[in-house]
């Protein structure tokens, strides 16, 4: 638009399939390093992963990080409940037969 | 045939005058025929229409056949079959109609009158929902994942359905984020998916209207720049709305495909039995 304007879109992302399959594949990369880390919050991986988040960022809106971010939290949180619930029903059932 | 059959009434009941039983009456009529005919001739002096000789052979085998207990168990039948018939047609047309009641109590009222814009700036309103099946997805062009995978399931259910049924679909796309979905945006997003979906725009208010009326809620963060990065957030529903433009179903983002295709399928169905024509 004119001299000062950054060349790089507010949301380069969203309006194409491509665009989106490339955020989804680099989140999924920078996903896994936190996984293989032990890390569930973003950001919190200190300086591992650097190149995978580099990544992320480049190719997804900001808007999209925080979300995928905050959704990779509450889904740990889920999982947590989850299992703790079926370890629960698993040492109700066993009490039932004993 | 009514005629005939008042005939062989009329001649079994001036029979029930004699106090003969059945066996006793049929030995007594057939021996002579020369009684017989004048016994016929004697019974059809009430009937309205004399029957040529010729049909008194006939005539005489079929009343001793019909005696007054035949005679009365065929009228009682009859007039009970008549009754049964009558009673069964009312209670199925009753039932029918009950059906149509509960369905149309089950249904939720959504929907309703609307005016937008395609993404091909034409304007767009309910009633161009009528003449076709609906699926109608609420989202917005900026949507990380949920929106784009609900628009493919759509197209994977449009795909397997018009195999079977033809072109009936009309696949929609609202847009909840009427701030940056410009009409431009709309039909690059669009590129991606089935070639049918058709975007639909609003202003703020308009699309605030579809939204009330499809019970769909959406939020735009408050402060949010309107040329900024942000996420709308809104319910993730594909709505069903028949050719008439009336509301069927919602599938909600759990319901796979293949759910969807079957009950779709079923919808179709049923409705080209009840309207008893293809789209």
């Amino acid at each position: 638009m004119g001299w000062f304007s950054s060349s790089k879109p507010e949301h380069p992302a969203a309006a194409s399939r491509q665009g989106r399959t490339k955020c989804w594949e680099s989140r999924d990369a920078y996903f896994a390093c936190l996984d293989s880390i032990g890390v569930v919050k973003a950001g919190e991986e200190g300086k591992a992963c650097s190149t995978q988040a580099v990544q992320y960022k480049e190719n997804c809106a900001k808007s999209w990080i925080e979300y995928f971010n905050q959704r990779r939290v509450i889904a740990d949180r889920q999982k947590d409940r989850l299992a703790s619930a079926s370890t629960y029903s698993a040492g109700a059932s066993n009490r039932t037969i004993s | 045939m009514f005629s005939s059959c008042r005939n062989l009434l009329q001649s079994s009941l001036r029979a029930r005058g004699t106090p003969k039983s059945f066996s006793t009456l049929r030995s007594s009529t057939i021996p002579t025929a020369t009684t017989s005919r004048s016994r016929q001739i004697q019974q059809r002096f009430y009937s309205s229409s004399e029957p040529p000789p010729s049909q008194a052979a006939n005539d005489r085998t079929l009343v001793g056949i019909f005696t007054p207990k035949a005679a009365a168990l065929f009228v009682a039948t009859g007039v009970g079959l008549y009754f049964y018939f009558r009673s069964e047609k009312q209670r199925l047309l009753e039932q029918r109609q009950k059906e149509r009641e509960v369905s149309m109590v089950g249904r939720a009222r959504v929907g309703g009158p609307f005016t937008l814009s395609t993404h091909l700036n034409k304007p767009f309103s309910e009633l161009n929902l009528v003449g076709k099946w609906n699926l109608v997805y609420f989202g917005f062009t900026n949507c990380p994942d949920i929106c784009p995978a609900e628009l493919d399931k759509m197209g994977v259910v449009i795909d397997a359905l018009e195999k079977k049924h033809g072109r009936v679909f009309q696949p929609l796309f609202v847009s909840v984020d009427p701030a940056r979905d410009t009409p431009q945006q709309v039909v690059q997003y669009l590129q991606d998916f089935h070639p049918r979906l058709t975007g639909l725009i609003g202003d703020y208010a308009s699309t605030k209207a579809v939204c009330k009326a499809y019970r769909v809620y959406f939020s735009t963060p408050p402060n949010a720049d309107p040329k900024g990065d942000y996420l709308v957030d809104h319910s993730i529903f594909v709505y069903l709305m028949d050719p008439e433009g009336e509301f069927v179903e919602a599938f909600g983002q759990a319901v796979k495909a293949e759910e969807i295709v079957e009950r779709v399928g079923k919808e179709i169905k049923d409705w080209e039995g009840r309207v008893g024509m293809n789209l």
